[in-house]
């Protein structure tokens, strides 16, 4: 086995490019064009198992099998970081199957696969970003009935959504929801930007890059193409606010990146580091370079 | 191998597809397409649409220039997919004015917006109209010539709604999805 997989390959020859067989892709990939025809509209698709577990990025991986080309150059994230498991194993897999080069570096990647972030790098023309989505229904939590939730995007019936917002204010002040915070999507469909912090929202507005997004278990993908309005909902009175905690990162001293709060002594003294840690490290040798 | 559409079918259609996700997704735009193994009729960037996307769930319409023995017989060895009328096309192939009008296509339903045509324009010879459009995909208004955007703008109002077109010339192809909006600039001969 080890012999097998060090021959390159001989690992390409035991899986299709990319893994999936060529008729799921013509069906995913028919579904992804669909999808940006009628962007934030979910085209359902027949997921297929994949060898992972659901909730670990099933449907974005589908997607990223069905997009990937030799030349494409791979990052994979998960909260923002090149280095946790998940990442770690989906660039892994795409490596052994696909065979493709892979990069940490937001700006030299052409297809990005992301868990719950955004890159703070700004992202470019035919970029592509895939994003992994858990429950793409934005309305779900509000109506469990598929044929409802289908009916009211159909009749763009988005009262229930703003109730739900209008409810969060009169309770707390504010409106609570901190992620997977929904957006409007060219006017039309309220979408679900899938769990990325608030702060990422106005990242998915007339982004450059091609945003998709796939959801495994729940059997739906949805697009967002380049320079597409995407508006967070909100109130004339309480407006949308992208908010992130008020502190430093504690490696590279960037006050304008998404932080992650982590406590670093037994007594709970807390610490702010950039979740995104391709930015940190870009941010980290630029500092050293102004002290040179 | 040198009969079949693509030399490496994995490889040349995972290509094409980023081709087909770049026009998609930047309309008005135009992107090169690779050549491949087709019949002499259909451009290659026509044929590397059925090829890459069509299989035996896919209907697909080809009007009179097309339908031939030639056409049908490769498209159905190498995709399976299935000739149709114009009425249940998924995928539809001609010359512009051999598809009009466009009202026999299928433009889907409210709830399921996606159950569409997508129509695959052959040739450049039709009456052309300065146009300038907006919409998803496209940064600054985009100046393109179409033949009737009347027919373009009554899609567009359709929204989300309405008919998917490819425009393909050769090894070049440019889409117009229903989400771009069009504004007639002059008509000229």
């Amino acid at each position: 086995m080890n012999e097998m997989s060090k021959n390159e390959n001989l690992d390409i020859q035991i899986y299709n490019f990319a893994y999936l067989d060529e008729n799921t892709k013509r069906m995913i990939r028919r579904a992804l064009l669909k999808a940006l025809c009628i962007p934030g509209y979910q085209v359902p698709f027949s997921s297929r198992e994949m060898p992972m577990p659901y909730g670990w990025g099933t449907g974005g991986i589908q997607v990223t099998s069905a997009c990937l080309i030799p030349k494409d150059i791979l990052k994979v994230i998960d909260q923002g970081a090149d280095d946790t498991t998940n990442a770690v194993s989906i660039r892994k897999f795409f490596q052994k199957t696909a065979n493709v080069t892979v990069t940490e570096k937001t700006s030299d990647a052409s297809l990005i696969q992301t868990r719950h972030r955004i890159p703070e790098t700004k992202l470019k023309e035919k970029q592509i970003l895939v994003y992994q989505v858990p429950i793409p229904e934005p309305l779900r939590f509000l109506e469990p009935r598929e044929t409802e939730t289908r009916k009211m995007h159909a009749l763009s019936e988005y009262g229930l959504m703003y109730v739900k917002l209008y409810e969060d204010i009169a309770k707390h002040g504010h409106i609570e929801t901190a992620y997977a915070y929904p957006v409007k999507t060219n006017g039309n469909y309220v979408t679900d930007p899938s769990p990325i912090p608030k702060f990422d929202n106005p990242k998915m507005n007339n982004s450059p890059a091609i945003q998709l997004f796939g959801a495994g278990r729940e059997q739906r993908i949805y697009a967002i193409p380049p320079y597409t309005n995407v508006k967070s909902l909100d109130f004339e009175d309480y407006p949308f606010e992208a908010m992130k905690a008020n502190f430093k990162c504690s490696i590279c001293g960037s006050s304008d990146s998404y932080l992650d709060e982590i406590i670093v002594s037994d007594d709970g003294k807390r610490s702010y580091i950039c979740s995104d840690t391709d930015y940190c490290k870009e941010q980290t040798k630029l500092n050293s370079k102004k002290e040179d | 191998m040198e009969n079949y559409p693509f030399s490496e079918n994995s490889i040349n259609s995972s290509i094409a597809f980023r081709s087909l996700v770049n026009a998609t997704s930047y309309p008005g735009r135009t992107f090169q397409i690779n050549k491949l193994n087709k019949p002499s009729v259909l451009s290659n960037a026509a044929a590397t649409i059925l090829i890459t996307l069509c299989d035996n769930e896919s209907n697909v319409y080809l009007s009179k220039e097309y339908n031939t023995d030639e056409v049908r017989n490769w498209l159905i060895f190498n995709t399976g997919a299935i000739i149709s009328n114009k009425k249940n096309a998924d995928f539809v192939i001609g010359t512009w004015k051999s598809l009009l009008p466009l009202n026999d296509f299928k433009i889907g339903v409210p709830e399921y917006p996606e159950r569409s045509a997508t129509l695959i324009i052959e040739e450049t010879k039709y009456k052309k109209v300065k146009c300038n459009i907006d919409g998803p995909g496209i940064k600054n208004k985009l100046n393109i010539d179409l033949p009737n955007p009347e027919l373009f703008i009554e899609n567009n109002n359709l929204y989300p709604l309405g008919l998917d077109f490819y425009f393909t010339n050769d090894l070049e192809i440019l889409s117009i999805p229903r989400s771009t909006k069009i504004n007639i600039i002059k008509s000229e001969l």
